[in-house]
Parts: structure tokens; sequence; C-alpha cells
């Protein structure tokens, strides 16, 4: 088994401006993945991440504000499964909810070093 | 874990009591940035709970909603411009209060009359009241209107403008002006009921939250003593008796069932019997108002236990009466159907003859409609094709056309 990262770009909530509806909506979507995931023992963690940030560059590490990425690029959070390839993270990915809003998912495999 | 263990549209009556109790404490004037706080503060509750939600979702967001009070509480008074305002603010203590069950009722009661201010436009008022009051978004407003969203988002930043520029108070209206205030309260939850009931919405979920959306802000104005005049009463008992036969007017094609074709074992039995207790205490007053007929008239029709065994004689009686109070050509429209049904075609023409079909507006096919089933009783099926094309050219709803047209085919294909 390897661990995999999903990363989840684009689609944020706040600055689409969804109904109260949606919302709640959207909730029940990404419970039912998240509890689909916990139920395959495959979950090893996650979070939602902030849209706003620091972003530190340079041989002088400059500090500056935001990711300055557009929305649509930005990291809003991620979750670590185990899966045995590539392929099969692509079919959880399947059930992310928020395709229709302009999100993605990214794949990468957690790089493993050996001793 | 399972999305039922969220109460059905949490967010959205959430939305509507943290925007009411907030605005008790911001004033009327603040609408706009505390609506963009409560949405913010939903977006971050979605995000924080993706993993694991709180025992008491409900109590979370009320604490969220809180903590966002307290937090724009301190930027506001972080500027100085806004000191002088917020020196004789809410304290802690106040603010804690607010929170309160029956204070978070009194805040909402609030936003209905706000919503229903004789300043702001009747057509600003329903869009304004569903976003305010009830959490509906723009787009979910503008297809459950049938309008575009674009014109839901004027009216509604149209009426926040009016609120400011005439300087309205965030407050249930004195005991002068109140029995008027009280009849546009209950004509803009009749409108939202009526959109809902009567279909013109594509989106049939859409539909059947405007009803019991109505319904849940009749029940907010029963809550207090001094509004729980006989005529909220007849609109409740009125909107409980629709209620009952929601589920009964669309088959599971989502087709439209004629009234006649109605299954009466599927009216639901609870929303009669609320109806009841609530038509017993309307009629304690001495004056009726057009809710009290309307309800009657719903009242027999669920009486009857076949469309065959209907009272009709009593429903006119009560369509007339109806007619002396609001004499609007759809009541006369009413009778004449009921007429009809009584076998009294000749009556029936003459109450027809005297309407004009132009002041039935958006309800002008109805009319075409009935003059088809005349025709038709007549024998003079060539008429009736007529009007029901008549009908079918003017209907805007889908299920609706669909059952006019089916209704010509079977009689075309009668004739051949």
């Amino acid at each position: 088994m390897k661990e995999y990262m999903m990363i989840f770009v684009g689609a944020d909530y706040q600055e689409l401006g969804l109904s109260p509806e949606d919302l709640q909506g959207r909730m029940g979507k990404w419970w039912a993945w998240s509890a689909k995931m916990k139920e395959a023992g495959i979950i090893r963690g996650g979070n939602a991440l902030h849209s706003s940030g620091k972003r530190i560059t340079g041989p002088d590490r400059i500090v500056s504000d935001g990711p300055f990425v557009e929305s649509k690029e930005l990291v809003g959070g991620y979750y670590v499964v185990t899966a045995d390839n590539t392929e099969e993270v692509v079919k959880i990915a399947q059930d992310y909810p928020d395709y229709d809003l302009g999100g993605a998912v990214e794949i990468r495999e957690v790089m493993v070093f050996d001793q | 874990m399972k999305v039922d263990n969220l109460v059905d549209h949490l967010f959205r009556h959430q939305y509507g009591k943290m925007v009411a109790i907030l605005t008790r404490i911001f004033g009327l004037s603040q609408l706009e940035l505390i609506e963009d706080a409560i949405q913010d503060t939903f977006s971050k509750a979605l995000l924080s709970w993706r993993n694991k939600m709180p025992d008491n979702p409900e109590a979370w967001l009320t604490k969220a909603a809180k903590n966002r009070a307290i937090d724009l509480l301190r930027s506001a008074k972080a500027q100085a411009h806004r000191m002088e305002k917020l020196d004789n603010g809410p304290s802690a203590l106040l603010l804690e209060g607010l929170f309160l069950e029956k204070e978070i009722k009194d805040s909402q009661l609030r936003m209905i009359f706000t919503a229903c201010h004789p300043a702001l436009n009747p057509g600003d008022q329903i869009a304004f009241a569903l976003k305010t009051i009830s959490g509906f978004g723009t787009r979910e407003i503008a297809a459950a209107l049938l309008t575009k969203e674009e014109t839901i988002k004027k009216r509604i930043s149209r009426s926040r403008k009016t609120i400011i520029d005439r300087n309205i108070q965030f407050e249930i209206p004195n005991h002068r002006n109140l029995p008027s205030r009280i009849k546009r309260v209950l004509e803009v939850i009749y409108l939202i009921f009526n959109e809902g009931f009567h279909s013109t919405a594509k989106h049939d979920l859409i539909r059947e939250e405007l009803c019991t959306e109505a319904l849940r802000l009749c029940q907010l104005m029963l809550k207090r003593a001094h509004l729980r005049t006989s005529e909220v009463y007849a609109l409740f008992a009125l909107l409980c008796f629709h209620t009952a036969r929601l589920e009964s007017k669309l088959s599971d094609q989502g087709e439209i069932i004629n009234f006649k074709d109605q299954d009466r074992s599927t009216w639901y039995w609870p929303s009669i019997q609320l109806g009841h207790s609530a038509m017993m205490k309307a009629v304690e007053s001495e004056e009726f108002s057009t809710y009290h007929y309307e309800a009657a008239i719903a009242a027999e029709h669920l009486k009857a236990p076949s469309l065959a065994e209907t009272n009709w004689a009593n429903i006119l009686k009560w369509y007339s009466e109806l007619y002396k109070i609001q004499p609007t050509p759809l009541n006369l429209l009413n009778q004449g159907v009921v007429l009809q049904q009584m076998g009294c075609y000749d009556k029936c023409w003459e109450i027809i003859q005297q309407i004009d079909p132009d002041k039935l507006e958006q309800r002008k096919y109805l009319y075409y409609s009935a003059c088809a089933d005349l025709a038709l009783q007549e024998g003079n099926s060539q008429e009736a094709i007529c009007f029901l094309d008549q009908a079918i050219a003017r209907v805007h709803n889908k299920i609706e056309k669909k059952y006019f047209l089916e209704k010509r085919n079977s009689i075309v294909s009668n004739n051949q």
C-alpha cells in the first residue's frame, strides 16, 4: 500500500456565494464521500485550508500576504489516503463534490524514503 | 456520517434567524454587511465540518453567529466614527439575551414587519422576504418566481436602499398602525404560498418549500398574543387546508391531477386537523376576512368524501360572500365553475359572461378552461377545442399545459 495526497484546487465557497441550501447540499456530499472512505479504512488524514495565508520568497525571505494565485488555482484542502496505485485514487476522487463548481483534484503519491 | 443527521433546511433557517438577531444588534442600516458576514460563517462551517460534524450543528451555528457578532462589534468599536453609536449599544449581557429562543422569534417578527413595510415596493417585498427572512439564495428565488436572478438582486438591493433612505426601524409596529401592518404581512405570506401552490415554478422542490415557508411565517405570527388576530388564524387554517392536498395535486411522474381525480386518501390528515383547530379560533370573531371564506371553501372540499358528494351549495354561498368583500373576476369565475358543477349551466353562462378575461391577467387561461368545460357539457366539442386552444396559448406551467393538451386530444379522438 502506498499513500497518496488528493489536493483540492479551486471552488472557493466564499467567493462563489452559494446559498445556505446549496451549502447544506454540498456538505452532505462531502460527508457521504468521507464516510465512504472511512468505511473503506483508507483515510490517513486531511484538512481544509484557509484561503488567505503568507508567502515567503527569495533569498531575503520576503514575507507577503496570500498565496497570490487566482482563486481558481487556490488549494482549499487535502486528504491523504492509502491505495495500491494512482488509478485507484483516481477512482476514489470521482466522488469529490466540487467538480461542477470548477474545482479540481490533484493526486500525488507520497514519497517514501528507504533508510 | 449521514446527511440525515442534519435537520432539513438547517442552514437556510439558521440564516434567517441569524440575520434577524444580528440586525437587532447592529440595525437595519448594516443589513448588507450582516448578510455577508453570515454567508462567510456558513462557508467556514462547511469547511470545518467536512471531517467531523459537531454534535449539535444548530448550537454550533448559533455560537458561530454570536462570535461573529462579537467580532463585528469589536471591529466597529475600533472605528472611531462608530464609537458614539455603540456607546449606548448592547452590552455583553444584552447580547446573550438576544440569543434566547423567545428573543430570536421576536427578531424574526421584526424582520417580517420590515419586509412588509408599506414603504417597500410591493413587488420587491416577496423577494426581500424570501432572502432575508427565509434565507433563500437569489438564484432559488429567481427560479421560484420565474424571474431572472438579476431582477431579484435588483429588487433586494432596492429594498435595502429604501429601508436606509426612509430610516425604517427594526420593530413590531405600534398599536395604531398594527392592524394595517398585519394585513400587509398576511398578504405577503398569502402571495408566497400562492407562488408555491399554483406552481408557477418549474422546479417542484422550490415550489413546495415556498408553501412550507409561508406556513412557518404564519405560525410565527401566531406565537405573539397581540398579533394573533382572527385573520391570522383564518389564513393559517387556509394554508393548512391547501397544504393537506399539496401531495395529491401531482402524480409521481410530476403530472397535474385534476381535482376530480385526486386520490382523497392521500390528503394529509394532521394538516387538516391543524387547520380545523385554527379555524375554530378564527370564527370566534364577528367579522370575517377573505381568508375566512377561502378557508371555509377549502374545508368544504376536504369534508366531501368524494367529488360527487361535495356540498356545492355551501361552496357557492361562501364564494358569493367572498365576492361581496373582494369583487374580483377570479372570484366570479370560481362561482361560475361551482354553478357548472351543480348543473346550473344557464346561470353559469350568465356569470361567465360578466367576466372580462383580460382582467384575470395570468389566470386568464382558467377562464378559457371553464368555457371549454361548459361547451363540452353542451356537447359542443368544436367550441370546446377552440376554448382549450386559447387556454393552451396562455398557460405558462408545463404540467398544466400538458393537461390541457391531453384533454384536447381526447376530445378530438372522441369525435373521430
